[in-house]
């Protein structure tokens, strides 16, 4: 009998890899993670093969009690680790527990531990800078946004990626850091979903950088694949669909309106305070103005790993047409 | 003549879709032909490009063309990008390395990234030799373009990216030389912009839109570094300086025979 232990197991990458991970390997077992009192998601798949936990990752004790409680009684080998705080507009040291001091706290912890041989983070395409002068298809090799006036959404994402990069060859844990693609569904922390909520989308005047987006299940498709990997890797995770900022407006049925770039980030500002979006400018100032488009070479040779589920845009139409 | 707004010569697909219309850095084929278009007349009425040794493009896999820069303004990139789309023999898609400031200016970076220019920087180059296309690169960089009239023709010190990129991804160096660019504008004086502005400085430059001067554009023999050099002497600095000065003397050489040749700016 083997497990994984799947963290943010009730966001849609979560629930999409607990799916990928049952369906794989019919003798596998899930250990999904929830937030304390958070509930079982309702559609949740995988009936007595799925041992839902509640575990406050913040608290060393909850972590301690998940790892070698739950995950030792059924011989977990693999963490896959996701949740992370998804508002932008939270800041501070409890948000900051959960982004990186958790994922510090689960590698200590799973580096003791008798049976998880492997730890995978979903990180971020984000902690990439993305300047004029950089390269806009960006390998793994490209340098980390380290510029200390970047929001902490971002800091905090650069400094857990960092954190487990800093661990590889001195640890016999197999560690993965996947760095995807922003993925555009709703629940899953996106800030260009959050964008297009909007009816209008503003953009700076002059710019239309290219983005790379990807769909809950090419991500799943990723993390499941990494959860088996035998030796250390970082690995950029694409998307099936790589569109300039416009296009992207306009598949979601949005009104594209270029302003002037100093003027969004107040009239973002506005647009929280008055309908309490998540999106932030400051946060996307720097994509809003350059690409980042991901080398997905190395995943590709070492997960087998292609982008094959684009997004339906019918769908997301519909999706922020409800509202 | 595509200038008389007859279409391009039947193309295959220009830019490698990504799925809507746009490849990963940004170019689209349909801008890319809208472009050729709109730069057809410019090519064929007012520069009057006449080219030679077309046939040393390669017809497909990676390529790096390496062009003296001059004119004030980067015409002589628009007419090779426009002279090989249009090539009746092996027509194909350059992607002209622009200096990496060029992205962060608004309008221009977008609209040239859409006709398949790219930003100055190593990745970059090395996402589209990896894929088999053909860069234009101006080893002089932005000293070329910006040199004073008195000493048109002669050539800058030649950097050495073109040539480390040439030995590490085995991709043959086509040198080219532009007559005609060096005249077409002349720089008055140039506005020094602050560290906060994208571009290093603004020339004005008279006339304020290029003389009809004749643009003839060489293209040289194939020089295979790879042939010479394994992949890891891409990180021999006396290689590439060596090699750099290779091209360089393939350029200044085109050059010399394009000024004996020509009967004059305009003819």
């Amino acid at each position: 009998m083997t497990a994984t232990v799947v963290t943010g197991a009730s966001t849609p990458i979560g629930e999409a890899v607990i799916e990928r991970l049952l369906g794989a390997d019919a003798a596998r077992r899930v250990i999904a993670v929830l937030a304390p009192h958070e509930p079982i998601p309702r559609r949740a798949a995988g009936g007595e093969r799925v041992t839902w936990e509640h575990a406050d990752l913040t608290r060393a004790r909850d972590i301690h009690r998940l790892l070698f409680g739950a995950a030792r009684r059924l011989e977990a080998d693999t963490l896959v680790h996701l949740a992370l705080h998804r508002s932008a507009l939270d800041e501070g040291d409890r948000v900051r527990a959960l982004n990186v001091s958790a994922a510090r706290e689960l590698l200590d912890a799973v580096e003791r531990h008798p049976t998880i041989r492997r730890f995978v983070l979903r990180s971020h395409a984000e902690v990439y800078r993305a300047r004029a002068e950089l390269p806009a298809v960006v390998d793994e090799r490209h340098p980390l946004e380290f510029d200390p006036r970047a929001p902490q959404w971002i800091r905090d994402r650069v400094e857990t990626d960092l954190e487990v990069c800093s661990r590889m060859g001195l640890t016999s844990t197999v560690l993965v850091v996947l760095r995807c693609a922003e993925c555009l569904a709703r629940g899953t922390g996106s800030q260009l979903y959050d964008w297009l909520g909007s009816r209008v989308c503003l953009t700076p005047l002059g710019f239309d950088p290219m983005l790379d987006l990807a769909s809950v299940a090419d991500l799943a498709q990723a993390l499941t694949s990494a959860s088996s990997l035998g030796r250390h890797g970082v690995l950029n995770v694409p998307g099936a669909d790589r569109l300039p900022l416009s296009a992207l407006v306009r598949e979601a049925g949005r009104a594209w309106v270029p302003l002037p770039g100093p003027a969004l980030g107040p009239l973002y500002a506005l647009r929280t305070l008055a309908l309490g979006s998540h999106f932030r400018y400051r946060q996307n100032r720097w994509r809003f103005h350059h690409g980042v488009v991901l080398d997905g070479r190395r995943a590709r040779e070492a997960l087998g790993y292609v982008p094959s589920h684009p997004l339906d845009f019918a769908a997301l139409r519909r999706e922020l047409a409800a509202g | 003549m595509v200038g008389d707004g007859t279409p391009l010569p039947e193309l295959p697909a220009l830019v490698r879709d990504g799925g809507h219309g746009f490849d990963e850095l940004g170019a689209s084929d349909r801008w890319v032909r809208a472009a050729a278009r709109w730069l057809g007349p410019l090519h064929d009425r007012w520069f009057r490009v006449s080219a030679a040794g077309r046939e040393h493009v390669p017809a497909r896999g990676p390529a790096i063309l390496a062009a003296n820069h001059s004119g004030g303004l980067p015409w002589d990139g628009a007419m090779i990008w426009r002279d090989l789309l249009a090539s009746p023999t092996a027509p194909r898609l350059v992607r002209p390395i622009a200096d990496h400031f060029v992205p962060s200016l608004p309008f221009v970076g977008t609209v040239l990234a859409r006709g398949g220019v790219v930003g100055g920087s190593g990745g970059n180059a090395r996402a589209l030799l990896e894929r088999g296309e053909v860069l234009l690169i101006f080893p002089e960089g932005v000293p070329g373009i910006g040199k004073p009239f008195r000493e048109r023709y002669r050539l800058r010190p030649f950097r050495v990216g073109h040539v480390e990129l040439a030995i590490r991804h085995r991709a043959p160096i086509v040198p080219t030389a532009v007559i005609g660019a060096e005249e077409q504008m002349f720089e008055l004086f140039r506005v020094r912009l602050g560290r906060a502005a994208a571009a290093p400085y603004l020339p004005v430059l008279v006339p304020p839109w290029p003389l009809p001067v004749r643009y003839h554009l060489l293209y040289g023999e194939p020089l295979d570094l790879a042939a010479s050099h394994p992949p890891e002497d891409a990180d021999d600095p006396d290689v590439l300086e060596a090699g750099a000065e290779r091209v360089r003397a393939a350029v200044a050489g085109l050059i010399e025979r394009g000024l004996r040749e020509r009967r004059g700016w305009f003819r």
